[in-house]
């Protein structure tokens, strides 16, 4: 088979890329354990208190130890439910020292939502039936948006909190 | 019969490179731009 020169250039050119790409690909599924943040944990979404996680006491920010978080949070058409404050308000706004670890957990009691914390890596989605699970360390202080970025219904665009990385 | 060295002399011309510079500079450049899109997604996500 006759092949030009360029033709041989640039076939190696996007087989190495795609070469590169995979390996890229691999490394991070095989040797820094990436995996989709709905990873095989299923949840009955109408009974998602029958899991620890996601029972009322337990849903919001709970520390484990000194810079270790853990972010339980129910979604809802059109809520995030972050547990209560002491007065007995909803938590729309949570603080968290800057450089901890914290482990987002969520899961939905009805349709597919989105859970965004918008400029930094936590971005999933979040199916009724499935618990979606990201780590992170949050380097930043700031005040960061947690939003829905999955269509829900029409009260999508309320659906939304604060995360507050402090000194 | 007749037709038969003139079936070689098509054949000899289709041998000769055809002109592919400007092929293969478009393949490259979009190389080129899928290569960094794609090194600039990945450097965002590593950095936050």
């Amino acid at each position: 088979m006759h092949l030009h020169k360029y033709e041989k250039i640039w076939l190696l050119f996007g087989i190495g890329s795609l070469i590169v790409f995979l390996v890229v690909i691999g490394v991070g599924a095989f040797y820094k354990g990436t995996h989709p943040q709905s990873h095989m944990m299923t949840i009955d979404p109408e009974n998602i208190e029958a899991n620890e996680a996601f029972q009322p006491d337990n849903l919001g920010l709970t520390k484990v130890d000194d810079k270790q978080y853990i972010v339980n949070v129910a979604a809802s058409a059109f809520n995030y439910d972050l547990g209560k404050n002491d007065d007995g308000s909803l938590v729309k706004k949570l603080s968290i020292p800057k450089g901890s670890t914290v482990l987002f957990q969520v899961t939905s009691k009805d349709v597919v939502h989105g859970f965004s914390l918008a400029g930094t890596n936590v971005n999933m989605m979040v199916e009724p039936g499935y618990i979606s699970s990201y780590e992170t360390i949050l380097e930043e202080p700031g005040e960061y948006t947690l939003l829905c970025n999955e269509y829900c219904g029409t009260g999508h665009h309320l659906m939304g909190a604060i995360v507050e990385v402090t000194e | 019969m007749a037709g038969l060295p003139k079936k070689t002399d098509e054949s000899s011309t289709q041998k000769k490179n055809p002109e592919l510079k400007g092929t293969f500079i478009s393949v490259m450049l979009l190389g080129v731009f899928i290569i960094v899109s794609w090194a600039g997604v990945y450097a965002l996500f590593m950095s936050r």
